[in-house]
């Protein structure tokens, strides 16, 4: 499926017989997939979707070369509620970081070779058209 | 990598060697700093991260911690900005260290820029006591750290210049100071004892108050003169020696008060806080002690106007620095001491509306007024004030006087004088002036002839001197005598000390 193709199925209306719930989940998938195609066509290797680490889940993992990046993905259908990338608060911004420990921690091989460890945020805008995805590599740290 | 800056805390007016390490590996990006670092140091890793990346380096996506030692040691104020920057690129190898025995202290700005800190006098001492060759620092800061003979002092105006330096191991060097050259004049304009018109009999006071370093208190109506007595109180005092600049400097330093460029307070200071300070702000304290103005005037003069005025607490926390000459700020973690050595001028009216005993005016003071007035003044603070004198209003006949009064530059020859015989007398006991001679040493050099000695015991019993105001009044007589060039001290010289004792407070 084309990128274009994806993001205007994104933008339609959530309809169908699911509770509100499923629909939403549904929609937060089709976001990150579509984050993670984008990923891939600029050389990244998805390493994982929605893993689950402890009691969370991290959206996406990806590498490219020595670069290990952690990817949080917020899409959002209109400006009601704010931008995408401003959904990523501190409190979220700490446990992603905090994830991404115990993921790598339990994987000493992946990391072999790993020079920097990034945390990035994928903003999908479908408030606009033609929908709009902004990539903020390195949007934040681990520190306080 | 790691990598290591040498760099200095402030403690009091003391510098201490802090390490700063950094250490940069590849994990998930954080950038911290430990070892007890205060707010303004924490806030240092935004000013880092923007001069860094502003001033073309990279900041790269990794776990970042930086290491102030010693841990126990807590940390202030932004001038491990620099050290902090310096350290990360050396760790990131985006600088090679050129050569060894380097110390930095600097603020940052977002554009990489470098502000000056205060205290690099005492940084700039404390690196050359530990050995080190070296300071890089902001411009601004230079002149004073240039005092330090046989330090190396490279003054820097950004992050990258201070990255030329540590990869060359050495650059442009400021010119040494040499604190003799700039020791001079009083530092007090063109104010002069000679514009004082009559009040005779005060300057001859403050004459003898600054001969021997004592305690004045001024008591007289509004507008007779006592404030423009006081300015000019520095004019008569002798010129401060090299040492005593230094460590006037050193103060006013720290306290962030030596303008940028500047390398020496060279006159003695004058210092005339209002009379709604605090406590703190007049002894020193905070939570993060800072000294007071008792120690930003040390060995200069502070004016204390509308004495009576003053808080309670902010008065009687006067007492100890009077007695001792520094000030001890204890709090839970540490203590410092300032230096503290001053000469008290207190002024005050002598009644609310400031007219009592004055001969034409007549005084509408209500008596219970008058007492409580004067009430404010404990016993205890009184007693360590050796002179009280009257400053009337100076009558008609005297203003329109012809003569100039004597100029402040003979005076103060007089006063070089009879303080040079006191710093002889009382050579290798750390005090220097009469004003700080111990019960003992009052006892042992003080030499009174039969006649003053009969004097003395008969005021003794007239006034009920207490044994502490006793000495207070053989000190003063001791200057009086220094001012004579007299060996011993003399009747005239202990009734003229107990006329400066009598008048004012205790009179009435």
């Amino acid at each position: 499926m084309s990128d274009e193709k994806r993001a205007e199925r994104l933008q339609k209306p959530l309809t169908g017989d699911a509770t509100y719930g499923e629909r939403r989940l549904q929609f937060a998938r089709a976001a990150e997939r579509y984050a993670a195609a984008y990923l891939e066509r600029r050389a990244w290797r998805v390493l994982a979707v929605n893993q689950r680490v402890a009691r969370g889940e991290i959206d996406i993992i990806a590498r490219r070369g020595g670069v290990l990046a952690f990817v949080e993905v917020k899409a959002r259908r209109s400006r009601r509620c704010g931008a995408p990338e401003d959904a990523v608060t501190p409190r979220k911004r700490r446990q992603i970081a905090r994830l991404a420990e115990l993921w790598m921690g339990a994987r000493p091989a992946v990391m072999r070779g790993i020079t920097d460890v990034r945390f990035d945020i994928i903003a999908v805008d479908l408030s606009c058209r033609p929908p709009q995805l902004r990539h903020l590599p390195a949007a934040f740290d681990g520190g306080r | 990598m790691l990598a290591r800056v040498s760099s200095e805390a402030l403690h009091g007016l003391e510098g201490r060697a802090v390490e700063v390490e950094a250490d940069v590996v590849a994990a998930a990006p954080a950038f911290t700093i430990v070892g007890l670092p205060d707010a303004a140091v924490q806030e240092s890793r935004e000013r880092v991260r923007a001069a860094i990346v502003n001033s073309s380096y990279e900041f790269p996506s990794r776990r970042i911690t930086v290491n102030l030692a010693p841990a126990d040691l807590r940390k202030e104020g932004p001038s491990f900005d620099l050290p902090i920057a310096l350290a990360f690129l050396l760790a990131t190898g985006q600088a090679k260290r050129g050569g060894d025995g380097l110390a930095a202290i600097g603020e940052l700005g977002l554009d990489g820029g470098l502000r000056p800190v205060s205290g690099a006098l005492a940084v700039a001492e404390s690196v050359h006591r530990r050995g080190l060759r070296g300071l890089l620092l902001p411009r601004g800061n230079a002149a004073e750290a240039a005092l330090v003979s046989g330090l190396e002092v490279y003054p820097v105006d950004s992050l990258r210049a201070a990255v030329a330096v540590v990869e060359a191991g050495g650059g442009e060097r400021a010119q040494p100071v040499a604190a003799a050259d700039l020791v001079a004049g009083n530092g007090c304009g063109d104010a002069d004892m000679a514009d004082i018109l009559g009040q005779e009999q005060a300057k001859r006071a403050l004459e003898v108050a600054a001969a021997g370093a004592h305690n004045v208190l001024m008591i007289g109506p509004p507008g007779s003169g006592k404030t423009m007595l006081a300015r000019r109180l520095p004019t008569i005092l002798p010129p401060l020696a090299v040492q005593e600049a230094i460590d006037v400097t050193r103060v006013y330093s720290v306290a962030g008060l030596l303008p940028p460029g500047v390398a020496l307070v060279a006159g003695r200071p004058f210092r005339a806080p209002h009379h709604t300070i605090s406590s703190a702000g007049l002894v020193g304290g905070g939570g993060t002690p800072r000294p007071g103005e008792v120690s930003l005037a040390h060995l200069g003069v502070l004016f204390l106007d509308e004495f009576p005025e003053f808080r309670l607490a902010a008065l009687e926390g006067l007492r100890q620095p009077l007695e001792d000459g520094e000030v001890t700020i204890s709090r839970a973690l540490s203590s410092v001491t300032y230096p503290a050595r001053i000469m008290l001028v207190a002024a005050m009216n002598p009644c609310p509306c400031g007219f009592l005993g004055d001969r034409e005016q007549e005084c509408r003071c209500p008596s219970h007024r008058v007492a409580q007035y004067v009430a404010k003044l404990s016993g205890p603070l009184i007693d360590r004030i050796d002179l009280r004198i009257d400053v009337p209003r100076v009558a008609a006949r005297e203003r329109r006087a012809p003569h100039e009064g004597e100029p402040s530059a003979s005076v103060r020859e007089r006063v070089a004088g009879a303080r040079a015989r006191q710093v002889r007398r009382l050579a290798g006991s750390g005090a220097y002036a009469n004003a700080h001679m111990s019960a003992r040493q009052v006892r042992r050099q003080c030499v009174l002839d039969r006649d003053a000695v009969s004097l003395l015991d008969r005021a003794y019993e007239r006034l009920r001197l207490s044994a502490r105001g006793c000495d207070r009044v053989v000190k003063v007589a001791q200057t009086i005598a220094d001012l004579e060039g007299a060996a011993t001290i003399a009747v005239a010289h202990v009734a003229e000390s107990l006329s400066y004792r009598a008048r004012g407070i205790e009179r009435r």
